[in-house]
């Protein structure tokens, strides 16, 4: 099979939905500016590029009519380019990426904008016309809130409040130390809105305190650990990489960051989502022919803490090694755009920190997990 | 001038009462400058007039009518932004009571304002002549007082004084502002201390809190004589006293000695209470303090305790035995003369303060009538002094003074022992100084349905409702029973209306004088049918109630209904089936039926999804407005202004809102008369529901709720059903269009199932004991 390599990545400032800098700003729009920067970050010729897919979680409103499309027009990307929307809600991104993979292995194309995008400012989460299956509702979870998933899953691996609290701690403090030692510009392309250019993230809180985390009321259960301190924010963002062959970017003196080892997908109950990551990281693992302990760099999504931490616990992860620069807690969790996120931040820290393996896994609302398994390119 | 009227305005002062002013100008839609000084410490040279702003939208009652309200507030200093003051119309001065720092600013505002700017001071102390001294003659035409009353929304009392140099134009143009866009009572006050409420009602408080010590009785019984038994609200004296702050007594009480003349009443009352100067040093200040002459003692479990006047200790609090029978309900005349402490309290406080009321015609007031306007909207007096002097007699009144050797004012002797008050071919007129009889003369647009039942007979009258005819070809539909409840007889009424309108009439307005419009269905009657268990009278009479409002939506002729305070359930559903709504700026207004374990069951489902699809920037699809729907009623969310109606959808684009309580039944009128010209009825609307799925989100979204604490076993249950109605039950699905008719078929056999179970009747019972809802 070709080495197929990660060559580039970019994404938006993160902001909180709705109070945030980028709430007025449409979703298409942040994408294409997403998307342009990472093409001149990159030096890319764009008119090598197949197609541009997609990832978002509630593809309507302002991220419907097949966004990927438009979002390339917008971003005056050739004619001759495509574009496809892809959705598996959190890990629709991450799969724009594999898609991207297995068309190479295909022959049907050497260069891939793979983005991912969701204004959760513009486009509410369920979607503006939420219509369940009544009969699938009452015989499974499928369209359970995603807090009491984490609920369901702090209560199965008896994690206390306590120690949720401490894995957000780390986390703020993770990131506001990244953004301080600008350790997050290079990744961030600023964005044009209607007051100016936004160029920082909106979304983490350097200054949490357990003690003041401790003081929260729980967000989805009056008797739970779960809260707003403990939980991903609906967070307005955009995210892309660039995915060619290692050949092509060799050619072209594209900026390798790292090679696409392995990749897997899986299911799980859905009332236990977060453990997605668990099987799907193994899954991965295993096609790579390496194990857990073999990683230097982990982005594990953090939808919730009680669910990161039960699969930090599961996947025996270092936790050293995981969410270097912090994790969605202190970043934002703006859906369908962080798979690209985690495995573009993934392969950067791979380079950054000089280490031979990284993975980048999360859950998906609706019981799957996601993973992608990168090696470092010498 | 050639234009008179007021675009923008600037308030100097953002304490309580000058941005309480400024939040009422911006809730008429009005931009406001708000300036104050600079603070000494701190970057932000802004920060006292922005924190006012902030903490006034957390304040409750909030002085803000909407958020919108609060982005009209332009905010600054009076070092950097007076120059501003010349883009503006009319500048307020409420700072600080004193006059060498109103006349410092004054001199500036002089050099940088336009000619024809009116500038006036909410001062409640300081007379104008002392204000302007020093300033030009261009100043003084430009210069009158404006007194507000806290809080500033609320109060529906302005009193203006002008001093001999005002411009009648500039005047005119504050007052008729005052009037229609800050929604105003003016009342003219002549340039004494005090003005007339503050004059009258500081005396008051004094021979209430004087005669209490004096007697030895306790503070609840004190209150429970000069309370509600004299129509003043149930405070009474002492608990007024702790709600304005105790602290304030001996600065009103300073100012006024020093103000009044020698020969004032005033200066024979005013005396220092040793106890009330205690109790201000121990911080013992009223309910903004560690309590009052009541206080909730936290250490005993929040006990209610009360002071002892004479050893100046708190004790429990215990329930007087008040004035009963005539005493209790108004009779004066029955209070005064009641045996015992009752009587002799009730007149030492009620006769002196009548007389000194009496006592301030001509001199700090024109008429009479000021002298009441003045009580009833600053102090909410019931009845103004001369129409308690009505009650009780003037001859009455006259002689018990002179018996006791007090002096008489002279109005008494002119009335001898006719009345303040009389109608006269159906106007009502005031008694004046030289013993003539006027017509009292309101302002054009200003009207009142008492004024109308004065002069004429109902139309049609049953025991619930009346229909009047107000002139010009327009009726008034009204709600005549207790909290204006809705029941089978209003139905009725509307039934027999709506051909007669026809006939013979151009238009309705749905319209009360009443502080409720309407507090929605007739509870009580409803679980009475439920407890005999005439569930056929009760499914007629919600039919009948659906049959008659949709008999107004579709009639020939336009209908406007024209709500103030409350319009809840049933109340706010004639609001929805009207053509237009002109609504009171006071308009607290929802849905709340699932408070008591019910749904909306006359119509209010439709009309609201049919408000929600329609509003501007709604996502297309079956789910939007149901869900805004949804939210809004299983929430039995309640407007706490006309403008957050109008957020609701209650209001729609076209409809209107009133900031005077007294324009309302005009401006409705001529919303009505403004839709006649070529009026067609409404065509009936057909939905598209969502169907199971869109039940199933609902639902979801409910279950959300219940984990976390915030709907309770039986929240869930009702929202249910209410989710069945507003999605389409199960006859319809997605694909279906759901005529008007079969969505009132479902929202009424929802309606009958829940008043079946148990637990609604229990909420009902609970709603209607307590007055809240009983969270089953």
């Amino acid at each position: 099979m070709q080495s197929v390599v990660i060559a580039g990545y970019a994404r938006s400032p993160f902001h909180l939905a709705n109070k945030g800098a980028l709430a007025r700003v449409r979703p298409d729009d942040l994408a294409a500016q997403v998307i342009r920067g990472l093409i001149t970050k990159t030096g890319v010729e764009a008119a090598d590029i197949e197609d541009v897919v997609v990832g978002c979680a509630f593809p309507e409103g302002e991220q419907g009519f097949n966004i990927a499309r438009l979002v390339g027009l917008l971003a005056d990307l050739p004619i001759s380019v495509g574009g496809m929307t892809v959705n598996r809600f959190c890990g629709s991104s991450m799969s724009s990426i594999h898609y991207a993979m297995g068309q190479i292995a295909i022959g049907a194309g050497e260069v891939f904008v793979c983005a991912g995008v969701e204004s959760m400012s513009r486009v509410p989460m369920m979607g503006f016309n939420p219509l369940p299956n009544p009969a699938l509702a009452a015989k499974s979870a499928a369209y359970m809130s995603m807090g009491e998933t984490a609920e369901n899953v702090a209560t199965k691996y008896q994690i206390s409040r306590a120690d949720q609290e401490a894995l957000a701690v780390s986390s703020q403090q993770k990131a506001a130390a990244a953004r301080d030692a600008g350790k997050l510009t290079d990744e961030i392309v600023p964005i044009q809105t209607k007051t100016g250019l936004v160029s920082e993230d909106g979304t983490i809180r350097g200054e949490t305190t357990a003690e003041g985390l401790a003081g929260l009321k729980p967000a989805f259960d009056a008797s739970g650990s779960v809260t707003a301190g403990t939980s991903s924010p609906l967070t307005d963002g955009a995210s892309a990489v660039l995915v060619t062959t290692e050949d092509y970017a060799r050619a072209h003196g594209l900026p390798i960051l790292a090679r696409i080892k392995s990749v897997a997908i899986s299911g799980c109950a859905p009332e236990t989502m977060g453990l997605g990551p668990i099987l799907s990281s193994q899954k991965a693992l295993e096609r790579a022919g390496i194990s857990a302990g073999d990683l230097d760099v982990v982005e594990l999504n953090e939808a919730f803490a009680s669910q990161a931490l039960a699969c930090i616990k599961d996947l025996g992860l270092d936790t050293a090694k995981v969410n270097i620069d912090g994790g969605a807690i202190a970043i934002g969790h703006p859906l369908g755009a962080t798979g690209a996120r985690i495995v573009g931040k993934a392969a950067s820290l791979l380079k950054r920190e000089g280490g031979k393996y990284a993975l980048a896994s999360q859950c998906i609302g609706g019981g799957q997990g996601i993973a992608t398994i990168l090696e470092s390119v010498e | 001038m050639s234009d008179n009227t007021i675009k923008k305005v600037c308030v100097i002062g953002a304490g309580t009462m000058g941005a309480g002013i400024a939040a009422q100008v911006a809730n008429a839609g009005v931009p406001v400058l708000l300036l104050d000084i600079v603070p000494k410490e701190g970057a932000n040279r802004n920060a006292v007039a922005e924190g006012a702003v902030a903490k006034m939208l957390k304040t409750e009652p909030a002085p803000f009518m909407s958020k919108s309200a609060a982005k009209l507030v332009e905010t600054g200093n009076i070092e950097d932004h007076l120059d501003k003051i010349a883009e503006c119309d009319w500048v307020i001065e409420a700072v600080i009571e004193r006059l060498d720092i109103k006349q410092g600013l004054y001199a500036k505002l002089e050099a940088v304002k336009r000619d024809g700017t009116a500038v006036s001071s909410n001062t409640s102390t300081i007379p104008l002549a002392n204000l302007v001294e020093g300033r030009s003659d261009a100043f003084k035409r430009d210069f009158l007082i404006t007194h507000f009353f806290n809080p500033p929304r609320y109060m529906r009392l302005l009193e203006i004084v002008t001093g001999p140099a005002t411009d009648a134009a500039v005047a005119g143009k504050v007052e008729q502002f005052a009037d229609i866009s800050l929604g105003k009572t003016v009342v003219k006050a002549k340039d004494t201390p005090g003005f007339i409420a503050n004059r009258i009602g500081t005396y008051w408080i004094q021979l209430g809190l004087n005669a209490a010590f004096d007697m030895g009785i306790t503070v609840e019984l004190a209150d429970a004589i000069a309370g509600k038994p004299m129509g003043v609200p149930k405070t009474g004296i002492f608990g007024l006293v702790d709600l304005v702050g105790i602290d304030l007594m001996p600065h009103l009480q300073a100012s006024l000695t020093s103000t009044l003349p020698a020969g004032d009443l005033y200066h024979g009352i005013a005396r220092d209470i040793p106890l009330i100067n205690k109790m201000i040093g121990d911080g013992y200040t009223g309910r903004k303090g560690k309590g009052g002459f009541y206080r909730l003692n936290k250490e005993a479990g929040r006990r209610k305790e009360t002071i002892d006047l004479q050893t100046g200790e708190y004790r429990p609090t215990v329930t007087a035995q008040g004035p009963r029978g005539a005493a209790a309900k108004g009779d004066l005349k029955a209070l005064v003369e009641s045996k015992g402490d009752i009587g002799a309290y009730a007149w030492a406080v009620l006769g002196d303060t009548l007389a000194y009321a009496a006592s301030l015609v001509p001199s700090a007031a024109d008429d009479v009538v000021a002298v009441d306007d003045a009580m009833k909207l600053g102090y909410n007096w019931k009845a103004g002094p001369f129409e308690m002097i009505d009650k009780l007699g003037a001859k009455y009144l006259a002689e018990r003074l002179a018996a006791e050797g007090k002096a008489v004012p002279e109005i008494l002797t002119v009335a001898g022992d006719r009345t303040f008050y009389r109608i006269e071919n159906g106007k009502r007129q005031f008694l004046g100084l030289d013993g003539e009889y006027r017509d009292i003369v309101r302002p054009e647009g200003v009207m009142r349905l008492a004024d109308v039942k004065l002069s004429s007979k109902p139309i049609l009258k049953n025991a619930s409702a009346a229909l009047w005819d107000i002139g010009d070809g327009v009726v008034c539909l009204e709600f005549t029973g207790k909290m204006n409840a809705l029941d089978g007889e209003v139905m009725k009424l509307i039934g027999q209306a709506i051909p007669l309108v026809a006939a013979q009439y151009k238009a309705l307005v749905v319209y009360n004088d009443a502080d409720t419009f309407s507090a929605g269905a007739n509870l009580g009657l409803a679980l009475f049918a439920v407890n005999i268990a005439a569930w056929g009278e009760i499914e007629k009479l919600v039919a009948g109630g659906q049959l008659a409002y949709k008999g107004l939506k579709y009639a020939p002729f336009p209908v406007v209904g024209a709500p103030a305070g409350m319009a809840l359930g049933g109340g706010c559903e004639i609001l929805l089936h009207c053509d237009a709504i002109q609504a009171y700026a006071e308009l607290y207004c929802g849905l709340v039926e699932c408070g008591v374990g019910l749904v909306p069951g006359w119509g209010g489902n439709g009309e609201m999804i049919d408000r929600w699809r329609k509003a501007p920037g709604m996502p297309k699809g079956p789910m939007p407005a149901v869900a805004k729907v949804f939210e809004m009623v299983s929430t039995a969310q309640v407007s706490k202004s006309a403008q957050q109606a109008r957020e609701m959808m209650i209001l729609r684009g076209d409809d209107g809102i009133s900031m005077n309580r007294d324009r309302l039944l005009y401006d409705a009128k001529q919303k009505a008369l403004s839709l006649v010209e070529g009026y067609t009825p409404p065509e009936a609307p057909e939905f598209k529901l969502p169907g199971a799925g869109g039940r199933t989100a609902l639902g979801l979204a409910v279950e959300g709720f219940h984990k976390r604490g915030m709907a309770t076993d039986y929240d869930v249950v009702v929202s249910g059903v209410l989710a069945d109605v507003l999605t389409g039950g199960d006859e319809f699905d997605l694909v279906d269009t759901v005529s008007e008719g079969e969505l009132l078929k479902l929202e009424r056999d929802a309606f009958m199932g829940r008043l079946r179970d148990g637990r609604s009747v229990a909420r009902v019972e609970h709603m209607l004991e307590t007055g809240k809802p009983l969270r089953n």
